[in-house]
């Protein structure tokens, strides 16, 4: 009793005071980093996120969720949430090219569309702030005519109201502060954004800290008809409903950056009609199912007959086990890295033990062997263990009945050790499966999903399984295609989803027998 | 004849038994064949296999020395990044995993049922499925907070804690359940709270499962390679998965020699690491196994 109390009253309190203080200060502080990004949703999680823990930490009537709380915010913000996410990506146009939203992508269009005029106007120009306003004076060298120009308009100064220097620029104005070099270098940022726009609908943007040129816009955009037209090239685009203005003659033709949009299940369609897609993809989803289900038999072939044959009372048992075990001790990726400098064409040592130059890298079906071949080197101690741990659980009762019955070895071991083994191994065997349907790391290593045929535009390689191909899809090459990596991660989950359900159903079934 | 029967069996026994070791010899060399070559190439200067000899001629460190002196390869500096995420991935995890399985196993809330099948449906989605949605996600946290977005071992942190949360809060449930509920009723007689309760009494008790699941919390983030590589760009900030790959990949004959020292130094800690404890780890399979 007096050892538990020394567990609350002021100490504890206090240190929980202190605590929380520093919790809340840390997310106050990123909650003020974000509302100066303007980050939008952080601050949203962020300020959530502390609300909550400060109820949750400080009221009395919340005991479960004291414990629950870092625990379901972790689930939440780095599970639920990214989850949730892909599904919404899944349904985006969301590649390279299309990854800013419709009004970033307008802008930088239209940005686009300004060109140097015919004939390469240029100012010189003198930075300041007039009334508080980013100004600028600017003087055109040819015509000596001098502006006032700031974000909203560019208007003609009168000779004799400003200031003039030696080469007749206008250097002051009424009001008119000029920045100080270091200003200057400061507002950098600014300097290069600033656009001032004329009457006649041309521009005036600085080029550097003391010059600007007359730029004129080739892109017009008519809000009333939807319709982009560029008066340089006389073509006309439209927005083609899936991120992009495209032209209206050629709808190949597409306007660069698009924008992310909704396009329902044009991702998904794309993997069953678009042939550049589907044509990998269907080669790929193949060899996923051959590579699991070829990985689950052999090593499990092989484990099972490592642990009957270990299951008899031989001579040097503890000395084999030990060393059986031993490749699931060593760190995976790091047997995988060995591995494929065994395999290696010149030096390696499987050549080098045949005396060989055999490229295995390169031979669509020899990597096929090898990636196989690996997986049985790193998955058999796991399923020589779980078999001897099924032997085990097979009551000895069953085998001395048929061995009265006059059943021989080999009839027991057929007839009744097996199916019992399958019936009890049967949930490892298919989260096994699951395992290495999306065994990345295997393929990623060993062969990168290679070896694949550049010269014929192929994207996937041929021992590349989904998940490797989605890595590729999404991060690998020159276009990055999230939204397409996030359809196939769906498809993904849906196979492994619907395995771990029926496994689940039938375990919890066995539960209920026993 | 009966003497013939048994002559007959003993005979074919023997025979079986010399089957079964032959067996067992293939699969012993194949085995050992990989990490044979390894100990031999990370003690040969010359790192290449080129004779086809299998027998060692020369042995030197040089290629152990390389890897703590070349400034291009900061293999210390990867196996400390590895060992930290490791470390801090493996009690963190147990610490939250705990309590929130704590609460789950013993108290009475609202939600607890549908909160027990929403962490059996979450864990059956593999974090790494979501990869890009992680990436664009961790790339917009990078602009506001830099310490714990892309590019951070902070932010890897925090996607490996959430990644793991469901399956180790089930796990240790499982475990937690198995615990006599007579304990904590006799400690909340003697006027114990509910926080008393946890850090007295079921802390101490689950003490050896949170060891394992902390272990093997452990072996799994220092084997993760599919994150990392996505999160880890700067050669600094590599774990040793990422960082080997990237050393040996460049140039794998020539950097076969120092990559084997390297994948010698960092797998014989966890080697024996997971022989001493191998009890623990391989109970929990083959009760897994027999369980169904």
């Amino acid at each position: 009793m007096n050892r538990l109390s020394g567990f609350t009253g002021t100490l504890a309190l206090l240190f929980k005071i202190i605590f929380m203080g520093m919790v809340d200060a840390l997310l106050l502080a990123m909650f003020l980093a974000a509302l100066h990004k303007h980050s939008g949703m952080l601050e949203l999680v962020v300020a959530l996120v502390g609300i909550l823990a400060n109820i949750v930490y400080f009221s009395k009537r919340t005991m479960p969720f004291k414990f629950l709380y870092p625990g379901l915010v972790l689930l939440v913000l780095f599970v639920v949430i990214p989850v949730g996410y892909t599904v919404e990506m899944s349904v985006f146009n969301f590649q390279t090219g299309n990854v800013v939203s419709k009004t970033d992508a307008m802008t930088q269009l239209l940005n686009n569309g300004l060109v140097p005029d015919a004939a390469n106007t240029t100012y010189d120009m003198v930075l300041g702030s007039d009334g508080g306003k980013f100004t600028a004076l600017l003087t055109s060298p040819a015509t000596h005519i001098s502006y006032i120009a700031n974000a909203n308009s560019v208007v003609v100064l009168t000779p004799g109201e400003f200031k003039v220097n030696a080469q007749q620029d206008a250097v002051g104005v009424a009001g008119f502060i000029p920045y100080t070099p270091d200003q200057t270098a400061n507002l950098d940022s600014v300097i290069t954004s600033a656009k001032f726009p004329m009457p006649d609908g041309n521009f005036i943007q600085p080029q550097t800290g003391t010059s600007a040129a007359l730029l004129t816009q080739t892109v017009h955009f008519d809000g009333a008809t939807g319709l982009l037209t560029d008066t340089a090239s006389g073509k006309i685009y439209k927005d083609n409903g899936n991120g992009n203005f495209a032209s209206v003659k050629n709808p190949a033709d597409k306007l660069y950056p698009g924008w992310k949009t909704f396009n329902k299940f044009q991702n998904y369609a794309h993997l069953l009609t678009d042939p550049t897609v589907r044509g990998p993809f269907i080669g790929v989803f193949i060899w996923t199912f051959a590579f699991a289900v070829g990985s689950v038999l052999l090593m499990f072939g092989f484990g099972l007959l490592l642990a009957i044959a270990l299951d008899q009372n031989l001579r040097f048992k503890r000395f084999y086990r030990s060393i059986v075990i031993l490749p699931y001790a060593i760190p995976s990726f790091m047997s995988i890295l060995i591995w494929k400098g065994m395999f290696n064409t010149q030096f390696g040592a499987v050549n080098g033990l045949f005396h060989t130059h055999i490229d295995f890298f390169n031979s669509p079906w020899l990597a096929r062997m090898m990636v196989l071949l690996v997986n049985l080197w790193l998955g058999l101690p796991y399923f020589y263990l779980i078999s001897t741990g099924a032997l085990q659980a097979i009551p000895a009762d069953l085998e001395e009945a048929a061995e009265m019955d006059g059943a021989t070895a080999s009839q027991i071991l057929r007839r009744i050790k097996l199916p019992l083994l399958l019936q009890i191994l049967a949930p490892l065997l298919i989260s096994s499966f699951a395992f290495n349907f999306n065994n990345f790391s295997l393929i990623y290593l060993l062969t990168g999903g290679g070896p694949t045929d550049v010269l014929n535009n192929q994207t996937a390689g041929a021992t590349d399984i989904l998940i490797t191909y989605t890595y590729k899809t999404a991060f690998n090459g020159a276009s990055q295609n999230y939204g397409l990596a996030s359809a196939i991660s769906m498809l993904i989950f849906l196979v492994v989803a619907s395995l771990s359900l029926w496994s689940l159903r039938r375990s919890r079934v066995l539960d209920l027998v026993g | 004849m009966a003497t013939q029967a048994v002559k007959k069996r003993k005979g074919r026994i023997s025979k079986g038994h010399l089957l079964s070791h032959a067996y067992i010899w293939v699969l012993i060399l194949f085995i050992v064949f990989p990490i044979y070559i390894v100990i031999e190439s990370s003690f040969n200067p010359t790192g290449v296999l080129t004779s086809g000899s299998f027998i060692p001629t020369q042995f030197s460190w040089a290629n152990y020395h390389q890897l703590f002196t070349d400034p291009h390869v900061p293999f210390p500096r990867w196996i400390l990044n590895s060992v930290i995420l490791a470390t801090a991935n493996a009690l963190i995890a147990v610490f939250i995993g705990g309590a929130s399985a704590f609460a789950f196993s013993r108290m009475k809330f609202r939600g607890r049922k549908i909160g027990l099948q929403a962490l059996l449906l979450v864990q059956v989605f593999p974090s790494f499925l979501a990869l890009a949605a992680i990436y664009v996600m961790m790339e917009r946290v990078y602009t506001v907070f830099p310490p714990i977005g892309l590019g951070s071992l902070g932010g890897l942190l925090l996607v490996y804690l959430g990644g793991s949360m469901g399956v180790n809060i089930w796990l240790l449930r499982g475990y937690i359940d198995t615990i006599p509920l007579e304990l904590d009723e006799a400690a909340r007689i003697d006027g114990a709270s509910t926080p008393q309760v946890y850090w007295l009494i079921f802390f101490p008790l689950a003490a050896p499962v949170l060891a394992v699941t902390a272990l093997l919390a452990f072996i799994g983030t220092f084997n993760e390679f599919i994150l990392a590589s996505l999160f880890l760009t700067d050669v600094h900030q590599r774990t040793v998965a990422v960082g080997l790959n990237s050393f040996v990949g460049a140039q794998f004959g020539q950097n076969w020699g120092p990559f084997a020292a390297g994948a010698l130094m960092a797998s014989v800690p966890l080697v024996i690491l997971f022989l001493s404890l191998q009890r623990f780890i391989i109970g929990g399979l083959t009760q897994g196994a027999t369980k169904g």
